[in-house]
């Protein structure tokens, strides 16, 4: 039976993540499709989910033999380092300290990538084109397979979590076949920060459960450490936003 | 192989984006797993410091990059 206190979240994590990820993806796959057609960009995109399915479902069942606390702990870890990580970048970003992800910038420079890159090779441009596709879908997707199996695993959650990325990823890719341009207007860094305090609580609960700690409420904890990671992040963002005023004046 | 590179650095850059942010959370749950294990310390005080702790990191990570920052356009403008 699933316990929605921990699922919501878990899911909750994993969907907003994917968003994220498959917009940065969609950008590029969406530069290959304007180059050379749709068809080197979809075989790309279809061989890289099939690799990252193939790894969480590699990886779901050796999980089981790990010892619950240890698994705890070591996700737990891995989760702050990756989520403090993304919230510190998402704070940052809304502080005005680093530039927002610019998805129109990213496509242009895409484009004229590839195009110089099909200038330069004597390969097929469809290879490169279906390569990069491949690449991009890669690279973004390993960092929703970490969420999806650090929230899941703990707590027999792959699947939810990964029905959560999966749904996410049919919507940005929808959206964006119907749109054909790339999707500037999602609040990425907005998602970002919300996905940062999520995993962010999720590694004090888990580290702290692989350490022996009984969180009062249980599952329910997760909800305070969300509230407490939220409002330092606001407050981190606000005091680097007046430091950067300061030094511009 | 670039692929593969690719793959690695992602993996790396994941955890290990900023140096010290990783070093500090791993010390803190360091500090916490003695403080259990070794110090007899409840494990639910442990579990305060490694929530204050983690909160604290945030902080000091955003503050050092907008110093850092800080720091670099006023080297610019003299």
């Amino acid at each position: 039976m699933i316990e929605w206190s921990t699922a919501a979240p878990a899911i909750g994590s994993a969907f907003l993540a994917s968003v994220v990820e498959i917009v940065e993806a969609f950008t590029i796959i969406l530069a290959v499709a304007t180059l050379r057609g749709w068809r080197p960009a979809v075989l790309g995109t279809a061989a890289a989910l099939a690799l990252l399915a193939a790894i969480v479902l590699a990886l779901g069942p050796l999980l089981d033999r790990v010892p619950l606390h240890a698994l705890q702990l070591v996700i737990g870890v891995l989760l702050l380092l990756f989520g403090i990580g993304w919230l510190r970048k998402s704070a940052l970003r809304m502080a005005g300290v680093i530039p927002l992800h610019d998805e129109e910038a990213i496509f242009a420079a895409e484009t004229a990538h590839l195009g110089e890159e099909a200038r330069r090779r004597e390969t097929s441009l469809d290879w490169i084109a279906g390569i990069t596709a491949f690449k991009a879908v890669l690279l973004e997707g390993l960092e929703v397979v970490f969420i999806i199996i650090a929230v899941g695993a703990g707590r027999g959650l792959l699947w939810p979590a990964s029905l959560g990325a999966l749904a996410a990823c049919a919507l940005v890719l929808s959206v964006g076949a119907v749109v054909h341009r790339p999707l500037s207007r999602v609040p990425e860094n907005t998602l970002k920060f919300g996905v940062g305090v999520m995993l962010s609580a999720f590694g004090v609960f888990w580290t702290g459960e692989g350490l022996g700690v009984e969180w009062p409420g249980a599952d329910l904890a997760l909800f305070l450490f969300a509230a407490l990671f939220l409002a330092t992040g606001l407050l981190a963002a606000s005091l680097a936003r007046t430091s950067v005023r300061e030094a511009a004046q | 192989m670039t692929i593969l590179r690719d793959v690695l650095a992602e993996l790396f850059g994941m955890f290990v984006g900023d140096a010290r942010l990783t070093a500090a959370v791993i010390v803190v749950v360091g500090v916490v797993a003695a403080m259990i294990d070794l110090g007899d310390v409840p494990p639910l005080i442990g579990g305060g410091v490694l929530l204050v702790g983690c909160l604290v990191v945030l902080i000091g990570a955003v503050l050092r990059a907008a110093h850092r920052q800080r720091a670099v356009a006023a080297s610019q403008t003299t």
